[in-house]
């Protein structure tokens, strides 16, 4: 087998709140696997079912070979998940945490002892062991956070948007750490709404909007779907709506996505649509005060595909 | 064993936490000493330790007939407490009244003259007290004794008519010398009456409440304040509860619930874990007061078995009653004002029947109404305990029974609604 996790055609609704709607894709063993998308597109309610903490409304999954429907404790015993919040005991030291999850996890006597030491080790909290976690820095719960994940050497690891909220070396701390972990042998399915990210340690990405898959496949693949469009990010003195009408009707622009004083666009030749935005811009007495003329990445597809810039909900 | 591993896990977070010494024991264990100390804590082996006090008296009586009332007063006053009142005579009032203002003595009781005489007629005579304003029981024990006396008097009054009426009738012609005697003899008697009550030697009159079985005054006082440190250990114990059974929010809250049910252990297991921590942690709480109060207060809480079965029956109501009350709430917000305001005022009328269980009219009522907590039935073993030998009783039994049985119910509920809420 060759496939750590399978979903097929997994929905999941709240009532009248479609979270989940027909979500299919797979995770190859060994793979570092990201879902992509804004903030409410279903990543968190799919790695819930993933994860058996949510029955699917309808399709199922198998991790490692278990269907998440019918053999939960079986692919509960496959993963290790690192949830999006901090999930520690705040008033037990370091080491007692990782103690009472890994009897969770199975763990007992010489062999938890062992895995707590060896885990301790991999997050860099030795030292620190006996400290409360009341009283680490929000950096080091963050690798307590990730430690507890690991100490049943799991097959497969699934990271909930590890990084948010985060400084920048924490961040590219986790992101080293995930590829160490990749590099040990682990499957890592990855949820991000940074491109960045999603970019830096894919093997495959899933791009999620709205509750479906709408692009699937390595980066370079995906970025194909913008073709030989240009992006090109401007930053504006002024509102940008007040000329978005004019660009979307600007020829070669395909398509615009706005935010506040600044605005994304793809377009066929930036050469050629630079003047013709400028003069669009000046009609309406808006100055452009920066312009970037990116390659295609990620962040241009979803733009591509939804009409929408990534970081919009 | 995952189960236990849960529940040692929140033992252990318990026994960390200021807000469960606190509130589960010292809390409990210094309301009991304050009621202790308010009624009991000059007590010692059954004997009251009183202050010495130090009296002057004047006695301006002339007495009657061979009778002296006041002179019956002063001997009163230097026999009856001789280790607690030192009596002095002054020469006149006023050396009375500034022995007094210099603190020399506590009281002055100055005796008026004709005291005698006003027994043998209807002249009023007033005996003076006069104390110094910053004290208090020396002089209450003083006047206590002198209504004791006046009030001998005036039956010696009533006796001294009776008689001289009688003996009228019968063509007897009373003097006062006979009356002096009939005076003398009816106040000896009244005085032996007193003294003998006191000394607790072939009392003539004794007086006893019911239950008492030769107890002393020390056994009674320890029942006494068993009976409210006993409402006090239910009032809490139903508060620490609820408190523990909190933890199940808190977890939800903090996401840790959810981690623990990412790992391969059950829902259930998980959940019956939590229910285990809450009734361990009430256990150590109980255990520790019953302990704690028998040592520190000398509250006879009774034979081994019935203690522990009663013990028993309270842990498993109020933990059940915890879990059943957190079920109904969906966050820690919500807990926070519902434990402060609900549980308070179950635990307060559960607690009726020890503050009002005795009052003439309502008591009935108060003990009829705290039934109708579960508080009320963790007192009512206690107070069924505490009235008896110690013994284990079928009333004892019975509600333990009930307590017990209310205590599954709860559970079960609770069970009931957490299991829906934790489902997939």
């Amino acid at each position: 087998m060759d496939k750590a996790i399978q979903v097929q055609d997994l929905h999941k609704d709240f009532g009248e709140v479609y979270a989940v709607r027909g979500v299919s894709f797979d995770v190859q063993k060994g793979e570092i696997f990201s879902l992509l998308g804004p903030n409410g597109a279903g990543k968190s309610t799919t790695i819930s079912m993933l994860a058996c903490l949510l029955e699917p409304t309808q399709g199922d999954a198998l991790v490692m070979g278990h269907s998440i429907r019918r053999e939960p404790m079986a692919v509960k015993a496959s993963i290790g998940v690192v949830p999006q919040e901090i999930a520690l005991y705040e008033d037990l030291s370091a080491r007692e945490n990782l103690d009472f999850w890994g009897k969770m996890y199975g763990l007992r006597g010489a062999a938890l002892k062992r895995r707590v030491e060896e885990v301790l080790e991999i997050v860099g909290l030795t030292e620190r062991q006996k400290g409360r976690v009341s009283k680490f820095s929000g950096g080091m719960k963050r690798r307590l956070n990730i430690g507890i994940a690991l100490l049943h050497r799991p097959p497969i690891l699934i990271m909930d948007e590890p990084t948010v909220g985060i400084d920048p070396q924490s961040r590219r701390n986790i992101l080293d750490g995930v590829k160490e972990f990749n590099r040990r042998g682990m499957t890592v399915l990855y949820t991000t709404h940074y491109m960045e990210e999603a970019q830096e340690l894919s093997d495959h990405i899933a791009i999620m909007d709205r509750g479906r898959v709408i692009a699937y496949g390595t980066h370079e693949e995906l970025v194909k779907i913008v073709g030989e469009l240009d992006r090109i990010d401007l930053t504006l003195n002024a509102d940008a709506e007040l000329v978005v009408d004019r660009w979307r009707a600007t020829e070669g622009v395909h398509q615009v996505s706005t935010e506040d004083g600044s605005a994304t666009l793809l377009v066929d030749d930036s050469n050629l649509a630079l003047p013709r935005l400028f003069e669009a811009a000046t009609e309406v007495g808006v100055r452009i005060t920066s312009v970037q003329i990116r390659e295609p990445n990620l962040e241009a597809v979803f733009l591509h595909l939804t009409g929408r810039a990534l970081r919009d909900t | 064993m995952k189960a236990l591993d849960v529940a040692f896990k929140d033992l252990r977070q318990a026994f960390r936490s200021m807000a469960f010494l606190v509130f589960g024991l010292a809390l409990p264990l210094l309301t009991s000493g304050l009621f202790y100390f308010a009624f009991g804590g000059s007590a010692s082996e059954g004997k009251v330790e009183l202050p010495v006090t130090q009296v002057v008296v004047v006695n301006r009586d002339e007495g009657q007939g061979g009778f002296s009332a006041g002179q019956l007063l002063v001997d009163t006053l230097q026999s009856s407490l001789p280790d607690v009142l030192i009596v002095t005579e002054a020469p006149d009032a006023a050396a009375a009244r500034a022995a007094v203002d210099r603190q020399e003595a506590a009281v002055a009781v100055i005796i008026p003259p004709g005291l005698t005489a006003s027994l043998f007629s209807q002249q009023q005579a007033t005996v003076e007290v006069y104390q110094d304003p910053t004290l208090t029981l020396g002089p209450n024990i003083v006047k206590g004794l002198i209504s004791q006396v006046v009030d001998g008097l005036a039956g010696s009054q009533i006796a001294v008519m009776a008689a001289s009426e009688q003996l009228g009738e019968r063509g007897v012609t009373v003097d006062a010398s006979l009356l002096a005697e009939i005076t003398q003899r009816y106040a000896d008697w009244s005085r032996r009456l007193g003294d003998q009550y006191q000394r607790e030697e072939n009392p003539i009159l004794e007086v006893r409440s019911p239950g008492d079985g030769g107890e002393t005054d020390g056994d009674q006082l320890a029942r006494m304040i068993g009976s409210i440190t006993a409402g006090m250990m239910v009032f809490y114990v139903f508060f620490t509860g609820a408190a523990s059974a909190q933890s199940i929010l808190r977890e939800e809250e903090n996401g840790t619930l959810s981690r623990l049910f990412t790992t391969p252990t059950r829902p259930s297991t998980i959940l019956g874990g939590k229910f285990i921590s809450t009734f361990l942690i009430l256990t150590v709480q109980v255990t520790v007061l019953l302990v704690a109060t028998a040592l520190l207060f000398g509250i006879p809480w009774g034979k081994p078995l019935s203690v522990v079965l009663v013990a028993g029956g309270l842990i498993i109501v109020a933990a059940g009653f915890g879990i059943f009350f957190i079920s109904l709430l969906r966050n820690t917000r919500q807990a926070g004002v519902a434990l402060g305001g609900v549980l308070t005022v179950l635990g307060m009328v559960g607690m009726a029947g020890i503050f009002a269980g005795s009052a003439p009219g309502t008591g009935d009522a108060a003990n009829t109404l705290s039934l109708f907590t579960p508080q009320g039935w963790g007192v009512r073993g206690w107070q069924l305990l505490l009235s008896g030998d110690g013994s284990l009783t079928g009333d004892i039994l019975l509600t333990v029974v009930i307590t017990s049985a209310l205590g599954v119910a709860f559970f079960a509920v609770g069970v009931f609604r957490f299991r829906k809420r934790f489902a997939r």
